[in-house]
């Protein structure tokens, strides 16, 4: 156990402290706190300030008409009668009674966006009752003319799962009902898992083919024992990465902590629902299991070579197949997000990781696939460090390369 | 504390690196292993570590099977030089010598009297890959022996360094096995050998030629060489009874006798033709040894 804490703690504290870490850590820390404060950072470079009042003049009648229709839109200006000054936060609008009417608004500073079409909506509603009033139309004509079109989806599910499709016909909108949290929740898993994966999976492999190509193993492996070593090796990195992993949570509370996040919130409409506290859960296994199946991947990979030059070969798999994963989970999300390829891909291990939160985030998925994708995880992970520890054995002292002369090693000793 | 090696063969894909090797480094020893490229001996001392598992035979340390349980007391520099570059010196060693069971304190008092002995004490935090590499050879050493073991296995220890460095490092090997250590060390240069060992073992091609103590087996041996200097003429010698073999090189005469019992009719027959320079009667050299069992030089 000394041995297996000598070598964990040597791996851990070298890769702690070395400066890539720090730097790569400090600079995820920094863009947080960028985007907590986004919304201020953009006030910052918007130089539109906030509307308080609209001056009207013109038309008695279309003024009291278009204070009707704004007050019913229910912002925060108020609308006045024009006293012939024009301060801060002021606009003028002026009505002139031309067909169609002509709307002229005078501002000292840009308006910002959403004002400006609250502003534009109730004008346009001003403008069409002066043109019903104008064709002399009935009430129930004019209400014809306002009528909305009745828009129905009769659209057939890709599973063809009756229940789904019914679901599906209930929301009516045609577009799946995703939660906001419960989808950055699964963006910040499958990224944060994605690049973790990435980074280490290189740092592993260099770790595993360095010692191997410096020859230093062979005194190592006189003292403890490959496997032991090898299991030392792992653990630490995973250990750095999710010492990288719980900086950023950190920084992400201290976020929450210092800044006010009641606009951000309220923009973008973050609110739990039924499937949030599974979503967080499962995400949060589905993360950790995730990156130790690919970092034992990444250390066996790193096992098989003998020259350094040949580590990014090497590590390709891992790369090609963390690749596919991530997209398969990041371009479903807007699609069906159940459909045949992410049900299957969920099962596939080295895609589970990544595709099983996409699968998480919807209820109708229930537990059972979820835990069975748990079960997949953990037996490829014991299959891979089995692998790992074999390969790493009867490799540390070959200095043949390839994958396969080393398998074939392995199935020899 | 004995090391015995009993019928230990070695080999990969059908080719045998190793082929039944008998032997015993008793406790205490310095015990030399001697042969050419590819005779054998990296391969033997990884079984002896365990790192490779024997095709066939056993290797016992004190009667037991060597495994991870008595790693601690073995001491390991393997031909294949290498430690991690990136590493400072002090971090490499402390993590080498915890990995021997030693505390991150006792690692660093004893380190410091290591560099002190060889000489490089302002190397202590420098990086490896900043080290020549000479240097990086004494700090390899330094790992493999900084936790006192009992067993020290040095791979080619001297290959690679200058005349005063490898002074220095015979020093140490000789001061370790004074405290106590069974050192077992390989070459591919006679004269090592023949300074250190009390006890060898002569591998070709995978196959132990000789093997056991370097007196016993020079007298064993039997053959001796005589060396005859002086201005008179020699020749007849060559048709002497005993002697197999004579070279001469200017006014000296080296003649190979079959054992020691030709060397005093030769000494009667040339005391007649008056004054002689030297007479010499010499044991064999390790490298005739070698000669006359394998048939050419190491």
């Amino acid at each position: 156990m000394s041995k297996f804490l000598a070598t964990f703690s040597q791996t851990y504290l070298s890769k702690v402290r070395a400066k890539s870490f720090m730097i790569s850590t400090l600079i995820i820390v920094l863009l947080i706190f960028i985007g907590a404060n986004f919304d201020k950072i953009i006030g910052i470079f918007d130089s539109s300030e906030e509307l308080t009042t609209i001056k009207v003049e013109g038309n008695e009648a279309v003024a009291a008409q278009f204070e009707t229709v704004f007050n019913a839109l229910e912002t925060d200006i108020s609308v006045s009668e024009n006293d012939g000054e024009l301060g801060e936060g002021e606009a003028l609008l002026t009505i002139e009674e031309t067909e169609p009417m002509t709307f002229t608004i005078e501002a000292d500073q840009e308006i910002p966006g959403d004002q400006m079409s609250d502003i534009e909506m109730a004008l346009g509603e001003v403008q069409r009752s002066a043109t019903i009033q104008s064709l002399n139309l009935s009430p129930e004509e004019a209400q014809r003319l306002n009528a909305t079109p009745d828009i129905t989806y009769d659209i057939a599910s890709a599973a063809g799962d009756p229940e789904e499709e019914e679901a599906t016909a209930s929301e009516g909108d045609g577009m799946p009902d995703i939660n906001i949290l419960n989808m950055v929740v699964f963006y910040v898993t499958v990224i944060v898992m994605f690049f973790i994966i990435i980074n280490y999976a290189s740092q592993i492999g260099t770790e595993v083919a360095m010692e191997k190509t410096s020859r230093v193993i062979e005194m190592i492996v006189s003292s403890v024992p490959p496997v032991t070593h090898l299991l030392a090796k792992i653990t630490a990195m995973i250990s750095v990465s999710l010492t990288q992993l719980a900086i950023f949570l950190i920084a992400i509370f201290a976020a929450i902590q210092l800044f006010d996040f009641s606009d951000l919130i309220s923009e973008f409409g973050l609110e739990a629902n039924d499937q949030t506290a599974t979503m967080i859960v499962y995400s949060f296994i589905y993360l950790i299991l995730g990156l130790i199946l690919y970092l034992s991947i990444s250390a066996m990979l790193g096992s098989f070579i003998s020259r350094m030059e040949d580590l990014q070969q090497a590590l390709l798999p891992v790369t090609m197949f963390s690749l596919i994963g991530f997209y398969i989970a990041i371009f479903n999300l807007w699609g069906s997000a159940d459909n045949l390829l992410v049900r299957i891909s969920s099962y596939f291990p080295l895609f589970t990781p990544f595709v099983m939160p996409l699968r998480a985030m919807n209820e109708e998925t229930g537990q059972m696939p979820l835990l069975i994708g748990v079960a997949i995880l953990l037996v490829s992970i014991a299959l891979a460090i089995w692998l790992a520890a074999s390969v790493y054995r009867n490799s540390v002292l070959s200095t043949s390369n390839g994958i396969f002369k080393n398998l074939k090693r392995v199935r020899k000793e | 504390m004995t090391l015995e090696i009993r019928n230990l063969s070695k080999s990969f894909n059908g080719q045998t690196a190793v082929d039944h090797i008998d032997l015993t480094v008793p406790a205490g020893s310095m015990y030399g292993f001697l042969g050419g490229n590819g005779a054998g001996k990296t391969t033997t001392f990884r079984m002896i570590l365990g790192l490779l598992q024997p095709s066939e035979g056993t290797i016992t340390y004190n009667g037991n099977k060597i495994d991870y349980s008595v790693t601690n007391d073995i001491g390991y520099l393997p031909e294949e030089r290498g430690l991690h570059p990136k590493l400072k010196v002090e971090e490499q060693i402390r993590y080498l010598g915890q990995l021997k069971g030693m505390s991150k304190k006792e690692v660093d008092t004893k380190l410091d009297e290591w560099l002190e002995r060889f000489g490089v004490p302002e190397n202590r935090s420098k990086r490896i890959e900043k080290l020549s590499k000479g240097n990086q050879q004494k700090i390899q050493l330094i790992a493999s022996i900084i936790h006192d073991p009992k067993l020290i296995i040095l791979d080619e220890p001297f290959s690679g360094l200058d005349p005063v460095n490898v002074e220095i490092l015979k020093t140490a090997v000789k001061d370790l096995n004074r405290q106590g250590a069974t050192i077992i060390f390989s070459t591919h240069r006679m004269e090592h050998v023949e300074e250190l060992c009390e006890s060898l073992c002569i591998l070709n091609k995978g196959k132990q030629v000789i093997s056991g103590n370097i007196d016993e087996i020079k007298s064993d041996f039997g053959q001796k060489e005589i060396i005859i200097e002086g201005d008179h003429d020699v020749e007849f010698l060559r048709d002497m009874p005993g002697v197999i073999d004579m070279k001469q090189i200017r006014k000296k005469s080296i003649l190979k006798i079959e054992n020691e019992s030709y060397a005093e009719p030769i000494y009667n027959e040339i005391i007649k033709l008056g004054y002689f320079k030297r007479f010499q009667v010499n044991e064999p050299s390790i490298n005739d040894i070698f000669i006359s069992k394998v048939g050419h030089e190491l």
